[in-house]
């Protein structure tokens, strides 16, 4: 077959979901979205479309589609999806290709990407086109739930611009959709600063969705300035379902060396699953996968 | 029989859970998001739901929240189906309060035993 390549910009995002939604629709971890939550995907996450690319074949049928992400120095590949039928043709190379190409005319120096541990073949592509290993991060989940243990600390609510100030300064790493810039695009930011009797002092910033009349919260950041990660974390989330004790709670991309894991853990967080984020530096070699 | 409400936004898994549980005397139903499943949980009042997990606008998680949340829902048993592996839908299941659940691909059978087995008269006067 014939594949061209075209920005996908020329779709529109009712068009964009339902191709994304076709290539995930035997995925590892089932993620379709909607068009409502792929309009704000692309708000959020800087999401250029004019550099994202479709493939198609020449007599319109389109076989997948990858999303590039842009910011000052640095592209993320993102949502790159082939139909199932159409897979092991070398569409997804070919997306790649120009994602690279794309970002790299565009003077980016790096990019970076996540891919969920255990999807071989996404993983065996990136390091085929020179991508490596820069971490790995945790997507968890905790059902809304009465907390048992009275909070302690002296709590001060952020507001949106207090909280971003905090996430500005917070000195880790944190990946693409946590990053100051995502959460400064989000309308729904919020935040409290923790003091506790013992000096351990630290923060939290996080998303509070309202879907229809309800509300979750996603996109959890922690951050100790002072004292045990594992009681200030504790002490933070505690105040956090104390506060909203009917919320659902996503806390995507916590690395899995966080030292406030512990304290995820005893408020009824679970995994879902690992992400692996890997990084491409600007004219890196691209690499033969392994035979 | 029993009214079941199937919240799932992949046609084809509806059609195939509906071809064996219609002539079982059940009455399908179906929404195909979380929004629109929520709605009609609410004029259905079902005796129970089947909950994908993976929706387009909020997850299975999520809408399983609002449905516990709702009095008059909080006590319909809920299954997932999911493509989630098995010890992910375990946790969900436990953390969330639900029923059962079930990985695809499925046999059949596991799910109408599932759903006799929680539609069982017994089961109401506990």
């Amino acid at each position: 077959m014939k594949i061209e390549i075209v920005p996908a910009s020329r779709f529109s995002i009712q068009e964009l979901t339902d191709l994304y939604n076709q290539t995930r629709v035997d995925y590892l971890v089932p993620m379709p979205m909607s068009a409502d939550r792929l309009m704000e995907y692309v708000r959020d996450f800087n999401v250029d479309l004019s550099r994202s690319c479709i493939a198609r074949e020449s007599d319109g049928q389109t076989l997948g589609l990858s999303m590039l992400g842009m910011r000052p120095g640095r592209g993320w590949v993102t949502r790159l999806g082939v139909l199932p039928g159409t897979r092991r043709h070398g569409v997804g190379a070919m997306l790649m290709d120009c994602m690279l190409e794309n970002a790299e005319q565009a003077g980016v120096g790096e990019i970076i990407l996540e891919v969920i541990q255990d999807n071989a073949p996404a993983y065996n592509l990136f390091l085929s086109k020179g991508f490596e290993e820069i971490g790995s991060w945790l997507v968890m989940r905790r059902a809304p739930r009465l907390v048992s243990a009275e909070p302690q600390g002296e709590i001060e609510a952020l507001t949106r611009e207090q909280a971003l100030e905090a996430l500005r300064a917070y000195p880790h790493h944190v990946t693409w959709i946590n990053a100051y810039e995502s959460m400064s695009n989000a309308p729904d930011v919020e935040g409290m600063r923790i003091q506790l009797p013992n000096g351990g002092r630290g923060w939290i910033v996080y998303r509070s969705h309202k879907y229809t009349l309800r509300y979750s919260l996603s996109h959890l950041v922690l951050h100790t300035e002072e004292g045990d990660p594992a009681e200030v974390g504790l002490q933070l989330l505690l105040n956090l379902h104390t506060q909203n004790p009917r919320h659902d709670t996503y806390a995507e991309n916590i690395h899995t060396d966080d030292p406030h894991l512990v304290a995820f853990g005893e408020l009824g967080y679970f995994k879902n699953f690992s992400r692996i984020e890997m990084r491409r530096k600007a004219g890196a070699p691209v690499n033969f996968p392994a035979v | 029989m029993a009214k079941i409400l199937y919240i799932e936004d992949i046609e084809d898994n509806m059609t195939f859970v509906k071809r064996f549980l219609i002539p079982r005397g059940h009455e399908l139903f179906w929404a195909r998001n979380a929004e629109s499943g929520l709605e009609m949980a609410f004029q259905v009042k079902p005796d129970l739901i089947l909950l994908d997990l993976g929706l387009p606008d909020a997850d299975g998680q999520t809408l399983s929240t609002w449905l516990r949340g709702e009095p008059m829902l909080e006590t319909v048993p809920i299954v997932v189906l999911t493509a989630w592996p098995a010890e992910v839908a375990r946790h969900t299941v436990e953390a969330y309060g639900l029923d059962g659940y079930l990985c695809k691909p499925f046999k059949i059978n596991e799910l109408i035993q599932l759903i006799d087995k929680l539609l069982e008269p017994t089961r109401h006067e506990d």
